[in-house]
């Protein structure tokens, strides 16, 4: 296996509401092996978009990281100097948000904004960032004969395209994207996908895609970390994910999405219910609620993340029955009347 | 090209407007009670002459055509004379202007810069003790006559501590080879100190207060967030992205605020005897001399829907997803 | 049961209710009570007066009582050049001041809320005429307006009153507009209309009620505007001679050189007086906005 870039220890990220903490990400670990794409997938509010904006550090003004650690390329980001940390951001570790109609600055040209951190992040002159955010779009299929639009004069995919050319720009180790596609149609999210992993290999690059849709994880990702309620419950490789889950929740949101290859086949069964309020968690496993298959010892005891297989971490106590349980999760009716 | 046809428009409202202003005015002089001679006839005058008076006035036809030759004077530029002067009304204002507009565009500038940056700095401060103290005190400003401002200020810098000239835009008994040489003389500037810090101080409410909320709204955008994420630095941060999308809407007001001082200036200009527009139509409106006092008022009017209508233009001009749509 | 109890209750608790004032902002609540104590001291001025605001005075030497220092004769705040009680004018002039400021209010909220209503709900030709008559009116010179107006009619507090309301209904009548304009579309009033009410009663039953806080809030406002303006056409001498005002006062003073004499005790209290009185108008309009519109509540 690759070495190893990221590597996240019992992480905890706290939001302060009114005068009480919501523990938004608990204790969660895994980690991103050099070259990778890792997928982070759950609801929304299952602490996944914290976690990927605490790898950046810029996190809510209410929101602190409380506890853990994040060892990238030999540093703790959890316990660096604000200092250090912003002359990490962008040059290592990047970001394509979710919306990049917003996350583009209205009132710029995109060519400013690109050679805007090209100059005062990268420390280029102003001739070379012209060259290299001309590369940039062309290397993510944009007619550099666009760089002097505004970003509202752009399509939704051009603008996704341009916020991912922006995050390349300065060669980043690591690459953070939160929901990059969820705004785009199906053809336009295929295309961009396309593109990514296809910049991934090439540069050599290490990704982590946050999404709640399982059918981005299974066209791109090489690992998938599956979170729920702040907690991780399951991570290994993508391919194991998909045909030996061993977390109920992973098997219940396989059934939940189309497959992004040939969409709109097959019966989709979303799971009943919805997460627990993070202000007051469960005792006991935090999917008990919902889960078709929870015993007493899961509704009063909470499971640990442990290596149940070679590389495959979950936690579920019930984990030695998979086989038995996978076939029952098959049954649209397992998910239909749970209380 | 795509913007030529709203500006089209916007100048032919601008047009009607002004025209509807033009008919408000000329029924607001002839319809009120007392004769519009009053003042210019003097008792010695025969009825002869007042009659003569009257016709050439063109009083003695119906309103209709009063009306109309009132329309055509003033597309000529032609203001007719003022009853006290007994010089063109027209003449009397193009001198008066240049005073009115130094005055009006100094305080706003000043007014801007300072409730610009201190906005943009209370925003920073938000839910502070600071800011909790300074927020009614800025709405304070806003709640003060400007006149009575102008009065306490010329009590304190002019007659107790004799820092500054009481009034007027210069010293009497000087004289200057041109206009350009009085208006940057020490001199003119030390009269005009007191009225434009007077102006400014009521006007920083406005763009202070509109700035601080436009900061606070943009730096929970999403492209604020990009930018720390970026590893930009703090000022970056705040100044390229936070204060340059949130100074929109605020420019956009200074061409407003200028139609407004306009009209603000009509009683500090009063306080500091400041020969500007807005003096000379109260004196012309005490002394009932009806062209001077219809054609201060006309070229305020002007101004003012004018600046309304850069406001409208600087809007989008300034803003791109509207210049560049 | 709260359904009920405001069922059940007056219609003097209705109107507040539709009304909102909006008691839990402590600005707001401040204003308000600064406007509790101003509408006191105008409604009892005779009382807490201790002179009449015209009257000439003398001190018990048979002098002319002219341009005492606070506290000189027992005159709280002086007396004017012309010998009049300085204190008892600034109580008399919070009678000026409400009845212009309330009556302004007043007038500006009903002609711009039946102009946006009549704009709003018609549309059409009686929207575009309705909108052009705002346009003129932004394009009026508001102070000078007021000053012709002022100096060529009878010099009253009412024409002053009736100039201002003649423009400065213009803010309140596009706000209005836009907000019927989006409860036209609403559900409710769709409904009504299926079902053949009047357009009278729509406007009464379903659109007014919802206007009436934005109403309120353009009034609130208006009320320091007039207050301010009244003071303006008082300095400059196109006031009302007969009434005592703030703005009067201080035309007084500036006229009697109390400036170059540095008789601040003089032209002081008039000017706090009205800061007092409209930035209690301007807390009060900021509490309805946070009622009103949440998000730009700050």
């Amino acid at each position: 296996m690759a070495e190893t870039l990221l590597s996240i220890r019992d992480l905890s990220i706290a939001y302060e509401v009114g005068s009480k903490d919501v523990v938004a990400v608990s204790g969660a670990s895994f980690d991103v092996p050099q070259g990778t794409i890792v997928g982070l997938v759950g609801e929304s509010g299952c602490g996944k978009t914290t976690m990927a904006r605490a790898l950046t550090r810029v996190i809510a003004d209410n929101a602190r990281i409380d506890g853990g650690a994040m060892q990238f390329d030999g540093q703790d980001l959890a316990a660096l100097s604000e200092r250090d940390m912003n002359a990490l951001r962008w040059r290592d570790i990047s970001f394509i948000p979710q919306s990049a109609m917003n996350s583009l600055d209205p009132v710029y040209r995109v060519e400013y904004q690109i050679i805007e951190v090209l100059r005062d992040r990268g420390g280029m002159r102003k001739a070379q960032a012209r060259a290299r955010a001309v590369e940039l779009f062309e290397m993510v299929g944009i007619d550099p004969g666009r760089l002097r639009d505004f970003p509202h004069q752009f399509s939704g995919g051009m603008r996704q395209r341009a916020a991912i050319a922006l995050a390349l720009a300065l060669n980043p180790k690591l690459v953070v994207a939160d929901e990059p596609v969820t705004a785009l149609d199906v053809i336009i999210q295929r295309q961009i996908l396309d593109q990514l992993r296809g910049l991934q290999r090439e540069l050599g690059l290490s990704v982590i895609m946050v999404t709640h849709d399982i059918s981005v994880v299974a066209y791109i990702c090489d690992r998938t970390v599956v979170m729920y309620a702040g907690k991780v419950v399951e991570n290994c490789d993508t391919a194991t994910l998909l045909n030996e889950p061993l977390h109920p929740y992973s098997m219940g949101l396989k059934n939940a999405f189309p497959d992004l290859q040939s969409a709109g086949t097959g019966v989709l069964t979303p799971i009943a219910g919805s997460p627990p309020d993070l202000i007051d968690p469960p005792k006991g496993c935090r999917f008990a609620a919902r889960c078709p298959f929870a015993t007493d010892l899961c509704r009063n005891t909470e499971p640990a993340l442990t290596e149940a297989a070679p590389d495959h971490h979950v936690a579920c106590h019930r984990a030695s029955e998979a086989a038995v349980l996978r076939e029952t999760a098959k049954d649209p009716a397992t998910w239909g009347a749970v209380t | 090209m795509s913007t030529l046809k709203p500006f089209l428009i916007r100048t032919l409202q601008l047009l009607l407007v002004l025209w509807a202003v033009v008919t408000i005015l000329f029924l607001m002089f002839r319809l009120m009670p007392g004769n519009p001679l009053a003042a210019y006839i003097d008792p010695t005058f025969t009825a002869e002459q007042q009659e003569a008076l009257i016709r050439q006035f063109g009083l003695d036809k119906p309103l209709w055509q009063q009306y109309f030759t009132y329309l055509g004077n003033l597309l000529q530029g032609e203001l007719g004379d003022s009853f006290r002067y007994r010089t063109p009304v027209a003449e009397r204002i193009l001198l008066l202007l240049p005073n009115t507009l130094i005055l009006t565009f100094s305080s706003l500038i000043v007014a801007y810069t300072f409730g610009i940056l201190a906005g943009a700095w209370l925003a920073w401060k938000r839910n502070s003790r600071f800011e909790a103290a300074a927020l009614p005190a800025v709405l304070a400003t806003r709640a003060m006559p400007e006149f009575w401002l102008g009065m306490v200020l010329l009590a304190i810098f002019s007659f107790s501590l004799g820092w500054f000239p009481a009034g007027g835009t210069r010293s009497a008994g000087t004289s200057y080879d041109s206009l350009w040489q009085l208006y940057t003389s020490a001199n003119f500037l030390s009269h005009l100190f007191l009225p434009m810090m007077t102006l400014a101080i009521y006007s920083q409410g406005l763009p202070l207060l509109l700035m601080r909320s436009n900061m606070l709204d943009v730096m929970k955008e999403d492209f604020v967030t990009m930018a720390k994420i970026k590893g930009l630095s703090p000022s970056a941060v705040v100044i390229r992205h936070g204060a340059r999308n949130a100074l929109l809407p605020v420019m956009t007001s200074f061409a407003i605020a200028v139609g407004y001082q306009l009209q603000g200036n009509v009683v500090v200009e009063s306080v500091f005897s400041w020969p500007g527009l807005g003096r000379e139509l109260v004196n012309a409106v005490a002394a009932s001399d009806y062209p001077l006092a219809q054609g201060a008022f006309l070229m305020i009017a002007i101004v003012v829907i004018t600046m309304n209508l850069i406001a409208d233009l600087l809007y989008t001009f300034l803003d791109p997803r509207i210049s560049h749509a | 049961m709260p359904d009920t109890t405001i069922k059940a209750s007056s219609g003097v608790a209705r109107i507040f209710e539709a009304i909102k004032l909006p008691v839990g902002d402590p600005f707001a609540l401040a204003g308000l009570l600064i406007y509790a104590l101003f509408i006191v001291t105008a409604l009892a001025a005779p009382l807490i007066a201790p002179y009449d605001p015209t009257e000439i005075l003398y001190t018990a030497d048979y002098d002319l009582a002219s341009d005492l220092l606070p506290g000189q004769e027992g005159h709280i705040l002086g007396t004017t050049s012309l010998g009049r009680d300085i204190f008892s004018q600034i109580v008399w002039g919070a009678r000026s001041a409400l009845l212009v400021g309330f009556t302004a209010a007043f007038m500006v909220a009903f002609i711009g809320s039946v102009v946006g209503l009549l704009a709003g709900y018609f549309g059409g030709h009686v929207d575009a005429v309705l909108m052009r008559l705002a346009d003129v009116a932004f394009g009026i010179p508001f102070l000078p307006f007021v000053i012709v107006i002022s100096a060529f009619s009878e010099p009253s507090i009412w024409n002053t009153v009736i100039a201002m309301a003649l423009v400065l209904w213009r803010d309140t009548g596009r706000v209005i507009r836009s907000q019927v304009l989006s409860l036209r579309s609403r559900g409710y009033v769709e409904a009504a209309r299926v079902v053949g009410s009047s357009d009278l009663k729509i406007i009464l039953r379903h659109i007014t009620p919802n206007i009436l806080p934005l109403s309120f809030l353009y009034g609130s406002i208006a009320i320091g505007w007039a207050i301010l303006t009244e003071a303006s056409i008082s300095f400059l001498g196109f006031g009302d001679p007969d009434a005592i005002s703030w703005g009067f006062m201080l035309q007084d003073a500036f006229a009697s050189q109390a400036l170059a004499r540095q008789a601040y005790h003089w032209f002081i209290p008039p000017g706090l007086a009205i800061i007092l009185v409209v930035s209690a108008g301007f807390f009060i309009s900021r509490g309805y906005e946070n009622l009103l519109f949440p998000k730009l509540g700050r």
